[in-house]
């Protein structure tokens, strides 16, 4: 899961001036050529820092996103949902080990970006900061939550960058399990009792503001840095990502007679556009400053799980372990 | 004493996690070395690179890779090597192929006797490495010689050499580890077929 | 007497499994390190699915549907060894727990791929390969972590043995029906079970530092197969029950 998050920060695309201009012609070149970048060929810094926090931003996101619906998981009704759950939960932690191995073959340890993780030095997914209070929240999250990181990370597997397209190409596959299981989990409480649809209801109510905060602040609020475009490492803007998101899953969700809590929300018949409320971006801001309903619980619950296994690791360590830059 | 959160994740209440805390940074190979996981798909398919495990040593890195990698589909077989294992070539563009770059990079000592290498390559940009055969040779300046000379003609735009011996591969009496993959429907989007119900659902509020 | 000692059979297999399988879903997202976390998953995963498949063959002999029976029954009407449902603990509890369990599992589903009933021979042929990357997951791990030259996790994981060991004995709690069952040739019993797996598990441990106590001098912790239970098991089944329960006729 992945969203637009972090998009206040301005990215310093300074230092170009530095790099070899024959070196650079020849690496955009490439990327204009449609052809991928890998690990052992030259890249300008710039380009290898700023991969290197979006797709540890995007590890980081998988496993902290494996907590909210890691709520449900010893209480998901029934054996097809007990073992969807179980293994919806461990793609999650699977997509974090796949991230942060794209991301170490640019130079940086897992250990130096879980550390930053746990310390508040690096972001994740805003979304994750919300709790889950119900089993329909879980199902909302495999769905919606789901839908909007595909939409991500969908484009995401056009860039540039080799390992991270392998990666994505990979967890793309997976997703499709993740959202169909939500689908289906969110119709069976659409269409059953009027106790299950009500959940539904409220938990679709109280998701709606992540939602639209998914993909970070609007186009006209963000940050533009043309170079990231021009690298592929930026795909889609925030505003195109909502808009497909929109199209894709309003539609499904009115169908099954719920709403949404946003009396604006209609598609412009003339412009094609989704028209909506503006979400509370100081809101969005402020959860991603650390004072959401989760944030703190969520980097504990990642500390306590490191601090516990932390003896582990430290028995199965060989002395003779020496770690090297993993290929690809 | 520590306050302890009050999560709605049963699970986490009993973990009893503390409100205050702070990690020490992590150390170095906290989260061991690195191993490279190849795996076959299908009978007869050529094994392909599926990623990297973190693991203390090749045993484990066995155990983590058939879960990580092969948990979906079907799968035939894995081999695990330490990353450091790996020799490479330089990394080339679709008009030239890696073995032309080859020649004076490789300076270490020849083995005196003859070892087995398995030998893989990059065909294309932004694909896994696949393994193309094994070759004899007296060290890995030789192998990559001799991977030329038998798969030269193949598109390689990188070329990894890997000393048979260092490879841990999957037992042949082991395959049935991957057997019930198939029976894990759960798994897969296909078994989530919805459509019925919205259409009984639309069906019945038409009605109403 | 016959259906009534497959059904007996049948139920403690599957409640075993359910409630580990459980049990072990709760780390998922909190591993030691991510690998291993997946990898346990997919073990816990492989466990809730075999109980489901034994549940179905009680479906198939007049029992109510798996849902219904394992979404509906409290603590008293589970056959599940007391074992399975103790806390997940720290992760040398987890892991040994996982070693005696799961390796007593592959042993009792070889003996069950020569069953007269047919079923469960089948379902014992079919699993034989996941239960095989089981016990070798939890030898590798044991034989390692017993080995270790780090004091810490030796004591931690000598005295996870020596905590589980009584209640791993209980796994082989007799039933009111070994006899029939030899008989009939379904299953050899769990007195035979329990002197294979003592082998098993003595040739595991003999690679390592870690002690098994004298099983003749310690009494089982019995009872789970009569529905007995711990204080642990109730709660549990309230947590995993919770959901269903709102509304035991819904589609979830
Ligand atoms: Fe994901
Ligand atoms: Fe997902």
């Amino acid at each position: 899961m992945y969203g637009g998050g972090n998009t206040f920060e301005p990215i310093k695309a300074t230092g170009l001036e530095m790099e070899d201009p024959a070196k650079l012609a020849e690496f955009e070149a490439r990327i204009e050529r449609g052809e991928k970048i890998e690990p052992q060929d030259w890249m300008p810094n710039l380009y290898r820092k700023q991969l290197i926090r979006m797709i540890e931003q995007h590890a980081h996101s998988e496993i902290i996103g494996a907590l909210p619906e890691g709520t449900w998981i010893t209480r998901a009704p029934g054996f097809r949902r007990k073992l969807a759950q179980m293994a919806k939960v461990q793609d999650e932690v699977g997509h974090a080990q796949l991230l942060y191995s794209a991301a170490e073959t640019l130079g940086k340890s897992r250990e130096d970006m879980i550390t930053d993780l746990i310390n508040g030095k690096s972001k994740y997914s805003n979304i994750f900061n919300y709790p889950a209070f119900t089993w329909a929240d879980s199902t909302v999250i495999s769905w919606l939550v789901d839908a909007g990181a595909i939409v991500n990370q969908i484009a995401n597997a056009k860039g540039s960058y080799g390992p991270y397209c392998r990666a994505l190409d990979r967890i793309c596959a997976e997703e499709s399990f993740h959202l169909k299981y939500g689908h289906d989990a969110v119709v069976h409480l659409a269409t059953g009792t009027p106790i299950q649809r009500k959940m539904l209801q409220e938990a679709l109510n109280r998701w709606w503001t992540p939602l639209m905060h998914f993909f970070g602040p609007p186009d006209k609020m963000s940050v533009h840095t043309e170079i990231l475009v021009k690298w592929k490492v930026k795909m889609a803007t925030n505003d195109e990502c909502r808009q497909q998101f929109l199209d894709m899953y309003v539609p499904k969700i009115w169908e099954l007679g719920l709403s949404l809590p946003d009396p604006k929300l209609h598609k412009n018949a003339e412009t094609g556009e989704w028209e909506y409320t503006e979400p509370d971006w100081e809101e969005f801001k402020r959860v991603i400053n650390g004072d959401g309903p989760c944030n703190a619980e969520r980097l504990a619950v990642r500390r306590t799980a490191e601090e516990r296994g932390a003896w582990v690791r430290k028995a199965l360590l060989s002395p003779k372990a020496t770690y090297v830059t993993p290929l690809a | 004493m520590n306050d302890v959160f009050q999560s709605l994740d049963p699970r986490i209440n009993r973990l009893g996690v503390t409100v205050e805390g702070h990690l020490e940074a992590k150390s170095s190979l906290d989260q061991f070395e690195t191993y490279e996981v190849f795996f076959q798909m299908k009978e007869g398919k050529p094994y392909e690179h599926a990623g990297i495990v973190h693991a203390p040593n090749e045993d484990m890195a066995f155990l983590f890779g058939k879960e990580q990698f092969s948990r979906r589909y079907t799968c035939t077989g894995m081999w695990i090597v330490k990353t450091h294992q790996v020799i490479t070539s330089p990394i080339t563009d679709h008009e030239q192929s890696a073995y032309d770059l080859l020649d004076h990079r490789l300076a270490e000592t020849e083995l005196n006797e003859l070892s087995h290498f398995e030998v893989f390559h990059l065909k294309k940009r932004g694909r896994q490495q696949v393994h193309m055969g094994r070759v004899q040779a007296k060290g890995y300046h030789d192998a990559f010689k001799q991977a030329s000379e038998h798969f030269g003609t193949e598109p390689a735009l990188q070329v990894w050499v890997i000393r048979s011996q260092d490879l841990l591969f999957s037992d042949e009496a082991d395959k049935d580890i991957w057997f019930t993959l198939p029976e894990k429907k759960y798994r897969d989007a296909i078994a989530y077929k919805s459509s019925d119900k919205i259409n009984a659902y639309k069906e019945r509020t038409a009605k109403q | 007497m016959k259906e009534l000692a497959i059904k007996e059979l049948l139920y403690k297999m599957a409640d075993d499994l359910l409630i580990l399988g459980h049990r072990n879903s709760e780390w998922t997202g909190i591993g030691p390190i991510l690998e291993e976390d997946i990898a346990f998953s997919s073990m816990a995963q492989d466990k809730v699915g075999q109980s489901w498949a034994l549940y179905k063959m009680l479906q198939v002999l007049g029992e109510q549907e798996p849902d219904t029976v394992a979404f509906t029954r409290n603590a008293p009407q589970f056959h599940s060894c007391k074992f399975v449902e103790l806390p997940i603990g720290e992760y040398d509890f987890s892991l040994v727990r996982h070693f005696l369990f799961d390796t007593a599992d592959l042993l009792r589903f070889d003996l069950l791929s020569r069953s007269s009933y047919t079923p469960l021979a089948q379902l014992a042929t079919k699993i034989k390969g996941e239960l095989k990357y089981h016990t070798m997951h939890a030898n590798t791990w044991i034989k390692q972590l017993g080995s270790v030259e780090d004091e810490e996790a030796f004591q931690r994981m000598q005295y996870a043995l020596d905590v589980a060991l009584p209640f791993a004995l209980g796994i082989f709690e007799e039933g009111p029906y070994e006899q029939s069952l030899a008989d009939e040739k379904i299953f050899a019993g769990e007195v035979h079970l329990k002197s294979l797996w003592l082998e098993k598990i003595q040739e595991t441990l003999s690679k390592t530092r870690l002690v098994l106590g004298d099983v003749s001098l310690i009494s089982p912790e019995l009872g789970g197969r009569y529905g007995q239970h711990t204080e642990f098991l109730q709660p549990l089944l309230d947590e995993m029950t919770e959901v269903f329960k709102v509304d035991p006729t819904a589609e979830w």
